[in-house]
């Protein structure tokens, strides 16, 4: 009887001495560097082979709630309109900071997040082809193919984002984010307009521009830090 | 959470439909416009009776109307356009000549051509004189070519 209560008691004592432990350990948060990929690019350059790209993704906790964030890409984008046709290539860097406005429960990693980007894209606008707009059908105008390409161009602007990533696995998040984009200042071609900028995607006509990022990114633990 | 996803939606369909500038609404590439004025009294205005108009080798634009102006497109792939003014049975031959100029307007017009040194050449058979008001044509406020008969 008495071998057994001890039995029992040690056993309870094991279990609350192994709660105590997770307890401590559900209260240390993880800083560190994640890094990851957009995996919406890949996935469109299969689906539509006018579109190749790639966007690789950073961030780096620095507060309890804020995290130095960075993409950087490559586009390769063919754009057809009624009148012409041309290709974008570039690529971008974006920087900013996300503040993550989720609040966790004990454990847990997910995070809702807003945050700001400045963003910089230097890329070439090659007109691959247009049709002189002309009304009526009495005479009719030939394809043109000048194929010329402007080099050197460049383009500022700001990002406003919002998303989310989940923890999936142990360090490894899921993420979707909107990005909602405002141009600064670019440098545009003669006699032709950057009606698509890499990183900014379609430049609508009040300088406006929007994309989305699905990402996979893995967390290098760096240092944990109790709350 | 919900809320958030539900503004991720909003925001998705709002932007996916502002394309506003997918319709060209700007002048495109402009027409020849002529006005036909009385040889005899060059200041007014003076219509040809029964007006047949026809590019060299095509149907015609206008046929057997009473018009005192024309508006006529030219050849986009050529660096001159003949048209045939034919009033009542006499024809006279319009050789008009020009350089290209493609100018980029929008992402829903593309480009538009406007000609430069522009120089015409005309026979007199009806028609008396006329005079080339502009050697630029790059829009349609004003007639580019007036015709006296």
């Amino acid at each position: 009887m008495r071998i057994s209560i001890f039995i029992i008691s040690l056993f309870v004592s094991i279990v609350g001495f192994a709660q105590q432990k997770t307890d401590t350990l559900k209260l240390k948060q993880t800083y560190g560097l994640r890094v990851g990929a957009d995996i919406s690019k890949p996935i469109t350059s299969f689906i539509d082979s006018d579109k190749k790209g790639f966007e690789i993704t950073g961030d780096l906790r620095f507060s309890k709630n804020h995290y130095a964030a960075a993409e950087l890409g490559y586009e390769d984008v063919i754009t057809t309109e009624d009148f012409i046709t041309f290709t974008t290539s570039g690529s971008y860097i974006k920087l900013g900071v996300n503040y993550n406005a989720y609040r966790n429960w004990a454990g847990m990693n997910n995070e809702i997040f807003f945050g700001g980007r400045y963003a910089f894209s230097f890329f070439s606008q090659t007109l691959n082809n247009y049709t002189p707009n002309s009304y009526g059908t009495y005479f009719e105008a030939d394809l043109i193919e000048p194929n010329t390409e402007y080099k050197d161009l460049s383009a500022h602007w700001l990002e406003f984002v919002a998303g989310m990533k989940v923890e999936t696995f142990k360090n490894i998040y899921f993420g979707a984010q909107i990005n909602i984009k405002k141009l600064i200042t670019t440098k545009e071609p003669d006699n032709f307009e950057n009606l698509y900028i890499p990183g900014f995607n379609k430049v609508f006509s009040n300088d406006l521009g929007i994309g989305f990022n699905y990402s996979i990114s893995y967390l290098i633990p760096i240092i944990k830090k109790t709350k | 959470m919900k809320k958030f996803s539900i503004l991720l939606f909003i925001l998705l369909i709002a932007f996916s439909n502002c394309e506003s500038d997918d319709i060209c609404l700007d002048s495109t590439t402009p027409y020849l416009i002529i006005r036909f004025y009385d040889a005899d009294d060059p200041d007014t205005i003076k219509s040809v009776s029964s007006l047949t108009v026809w590019a060299n080798e095509k149907d015609s634009i206008y046929t057997s109307e009473a018009l005192d102006s024309i508006t006529i497109p030219l050849n986009l792939n050529e660096n001159s356009t003949i048209y045939k003014l034919q009033s009542d049975t006499e024809i006279d031959q319009l050789n008009i000549t020009y350089d290209r100029t493609n100018v980029y307007i929008s992402r829903s017009c593309g480009y538009k051509t406007i000609f430069e040194n522009v120089a015409v050449t005309s026979t007199y058979n009806w028609i008396k004189d006329f005079t080339l008001t502009s050697t630029t044509i790059e829009n349609e406020t004003n007639a580019h070519i007036n015709i006296y008969h």
